[in-house]
C-alpha cells in the first residue's frame, strides 16, 4: 500500500493555484523529496495532506486513510515539523517531548524511555532538562525533530527541516536525521529546496513549481532522464571563435564560456575525446578536463526553466 | 478527549506557573504580590469588616476576571505568535480538546489563584483580630465567592478567547481585553446619570427580593453569556480557519 497517494489535488488562494492538479503515488517507507522554489506550493501540500487544509478538487489518500474525511486519523498517524520549530521555548527540552508524549496517550515509562531514545542519538540528553530558549537554531531543529518522532509515527512530514541553519548546523542535522531514518524506518515526505540535502537523503524526488508536479522519481532517473552529461575544460586561448566552433558541433548540446572555463553538455558523454581533440587542434592550451553528470540542481533549474519556457 | 483536555490544561498551567530567566511564567512573582495587596494590606485596613461585609464578595467577584484576563491572551495569540499553534494543530488532537484544554486553563488559573489569595487574607484577619475565635465568611457568601468566581473566571476566559482569535498579537488581545473591561464597567460609572426618580425604583423592586434570589439570577445570567461565548467560540476555533491566520 502506498504511504500518500493523491489524485488530481487542488487548492487556491483566491486566484492563486497553490497546488495544481497534483497526483502522486509514494510508496511505504521511501523517503521522498519534494522539491521546489519559495512559494512553489510545498507547504500548502503538506497542509493539505495532514487535513489541516480542505482541497478544491482532487483526493488525497494519506496511510490509506482520506485527508477530506477522515483528517484525525491520518494525524492520529503522523508527525510532523512545519515550517516553524513549534517548541515551547520557556519548557525544558524533556518537558517538550513529554507533553507530545501525552498528547498520544504513551505511558510514563514509554515516555521516558523514548526521550532518550530519541535524545541519545542527537547527543541532546544531557541537556533534556534545559529550557530551550537559549538554545541554538540546529539545536531546536534536532529537537523539533525528535519530537516529530516521538509517538513513533508511521509518516513524518518534515517542512524545509533544514531552512535558516548554517552549513554545519544543516550538514550535522543531516546526518541525524539519517541516523534516525535508518533507526526508525518510518516513511518520510520532506520539502526543500537545498538539493544536495534531497540528494543525500531521499531516494524518491518530485519537483513543484507553482503547483504543478514538474517531474518525479529517483535522484538518478530524474538526472539521466532530464540532463545531459557535462564536460568542463579549463585552459588558455580559449576564443570566443573557438566557442562559435564548439557550439556548431553536433556532439554538443550546449556551451557555457565562464572564466576561462568552457561547460559544455553533451549528446554523448563517451565521444567526449572528440571534443578535446578539436580544442587541441585549434590552439587551446588545456589545464584540465573533467566529465561529470549534471547534479540535481541543474535538473531542477533544467525543469523549472523548461516549464517557464513552455508557459511562455 | 477528558483525557486531552487535561493534557492541554496542564502544560498551560505549568507554563503559566513555571518561573525563571527571561522572565519564564510570571505566575510566581505576580502571586506574592496579589497576596501581599488581597491578601495582606486590604484586609489589615479593613480590619473585621473584611469578613463580616456582604460587600467583601464583589471583590472575590470581579478578581479572576482580572486575573484570567491577562493570561487568555497569551494562551491562544501568544500561541500563534510564538508558532507553535500549527505544530499543535498537526497532532492528534481535535479542535475541542485544544479549546477546553486552554479555557479549563484559564479558568483553573483564575479560580485557584482567588481562593488562594481569599485563604491568605482569612489567615491575615485570624493572626490580627481573631482573639474571640475563627474568623471566617458566612456561609452564604463562601458559596457566592466560589460560584462567582469560577463564574466570572469563565467569563473573562471565554470573552479571551474570541478577542485572542481575531488578534494579531498578544499586546493587541490585551488592549482589546482592557478595553472590554471598560465597557464591562461602564454601567457602574454612569449610574450618577441615572435620573433619582428611577434609582430609587430600582431600590425599591430590589427591596422585594432576596439577596440570594439577586446572586442566583446573576449567576444564571454569567453562565447564560458564557454558553453563547463558547457556543461562538467553537465555531471559530476550527483548524482550517487558524492555519491560515
Amino acid at each position: 500500500m502506498n504511504a500518500i497517494q493523491t489524485s488530481q489535488l487542488t487548492r487556491s488562494f483566491g486566484n492563486l493555484k497553490a497546488v495544481d492538479r497534483l497526483t502522486l503515488e509514494i510508496p511505504r517507507g521511501t523517503v521522498f523529496g519534494f522539491l521546489g522554489p519559495n512559494g512553489s506550493g510545498k507547504t500548502t501540500t503538506i497542509r493539505l495532506l495532514l487535513g489541516l487544509l480542505d482541497a478544491d478538487q482532487g483526493s488525497a489518500q494519506v496511510l490509506g486513510f482520506d485527508t477530506k474525511g477522515q483528517p484525525d486519523e491520518v494525524r492520529a498517524r503522523c508527525g510532523a515539523l512545519l515550517e516553524h520549530h513549534g517548541l515551547y521555548e520557556r519548557l525544558s527540552a524533556a518537558e517538550n517531548l513529554d507533553y507530545y508524549g501525552r498528547i498520544w496517550h504513551m505511558s510514563k515509562a514509554d515516555r521516558e524511555k523514548r526521550i532518550r531514545e530519541l535524545l541519545e542519538p542527537v547527543d541532546l540528553y544531557d541537556r533534556r532538562a534545559e529550557p530551550i530558549g537559549r538554545w541554538s537554531r540546529g539545536m531546536k531543529q534536532k529537537l523539533a525533530v525528535a519530537r516529530t518522532l516521538m509517538h513513533r509515527p508511521e509518516l513524518i512530514f518534515l517542512d524545509e527541516p533544514t531552512a535558516g541553519l548554517d552549513p554545519v548546523a544543516s550538514s550535522a542535522l543531516r546526518e541525524d536525521l539519517s541516523t534516525l531514518v535508518v533507526q526508525e524506518g518510518v516513511t518520510i515526505f520532506l520539502t526543500t529546496h537545498n538539493l544536495a540535502e534531497a540528494e543525500k537523503l531521499c531516494n524518491q524526488v518530485g519537483v513543484i513549481n507553482r503547483g504543478q508536479l514538474l517531474a518525479v522519481g529517483s535522484p538518478s532517473d530524474l538526472r539521466s532522464k532530464t540532463s545531459a552529461p557535462r564536460l568542463y575544460v579549463t585552459g588558455h586561448g580559449i576564443t570566443s571563435q573557438i566557442v562559435n566552433d564548439v557550439k556548431g558541433n553536433n556532439l554538443v548540446k550546449r556551451v557555457q564560456h565562464q572564466n576561462g572555463k568552457l561547460i559544455m553538455d553533451l549528446e554523448e558523454l563517451n565521444r567526449s575525446h572528440e571534443i578535446v581533440t578539436h580544442l587541441v587542434s585549434a590552439g587551446v592550451q588545456i589545464d584540465e578536463v573533467r566529465k561529470e553528470k549534471a547534479d540535481l540542481e541543474d535538473v531542477f533549474l533544467q525543469l523549472v526553466e523548461e516549464e517557464k519556457r513552455g508557459e511562455e | 478527549m477528558i483525557a486531552d483536555i487535561l493534557t492541554v490544561a496542564g502544560k498551560e498551567l505549568r507554563e503559566i506557573f513555571t518561573f525563571g530567566s527571561e522572565g519564564r511564567g510570571r505566575g510566581k512573582f505576580s502571586l506574592l504580590i496579589l497576596i501581599g495587596v488581597f491578601g495582606v494590606f486590604f484586609p489589615l485596613q479593613s480590619g473585621r469588616e473584611w469578613v463580616t461585609s456582604s460587600l467583601s464578595i464583589m471583590v472575590w467577584g470581579w478578581m479572576p476576571f482580572l486575573w484570567v484576563s491577562g493570561i487568555v491572551a497569551d494562551l491562544f495569540a501568544g500561541e500563534r505568535e510564538r508558532h507553535t499553534l500549527e505544530a499543535l494543530l498537526a497532532t492528534r488532537l481535535s479542535d475541542q480538546s485544544i479549546l477546553f484544554g486552554k479555557l479549563l486553563a484559564a479558568l483553573t488559573y483564575g479560580f485557584s489563584l482567588t481562593w488562594l489569595v481569599l485563604l491568605s487574607s482569612i489567615v491575615t484577619i485570624n493572626i490580627v483580630h481573631g482573639n474571640d475565635g475563627l474568623l471566617f465568611y458566612p456561609l452564604e457568601t463562601t458559596i457566592g465567592a466560589l460560584v462567582f468566581s469560577i463564574l466570572v473566571s469563565g467569563l473573562s476566559g471565554s470573552i479571551g478567547v474570541l478577542v485572542s482569535l481575531r488578534a494579531g498579537s498578544v499586546r493587541q488581545a490585551q488592549q482589546a481585553m482592557s478595553a472590554g473591561m471598560l465597557v464591562l464597567f461602564l454601567p457602574f460609572m454612569l449610574i450618577q446619570f441615572i435620573p433619582k426618580a428611577w434609582l430609587e425604583a430600582g431600590a425599591n423592586l430590589l427591596q422585594n427580593v432576596q439577596p440570594a434570589q439577586i446572586a442566583i439570577g446573576l449567576a444564571v445570567f454569567l453562565l447564560a453569556i458564557e454558553v453563547i461565548l463558547i457556543a461562538i467560540a467553537k465555531r471559530l476555533f476550527q483548524r482550517s480557519k487558524l492555519i491560515l491566520d
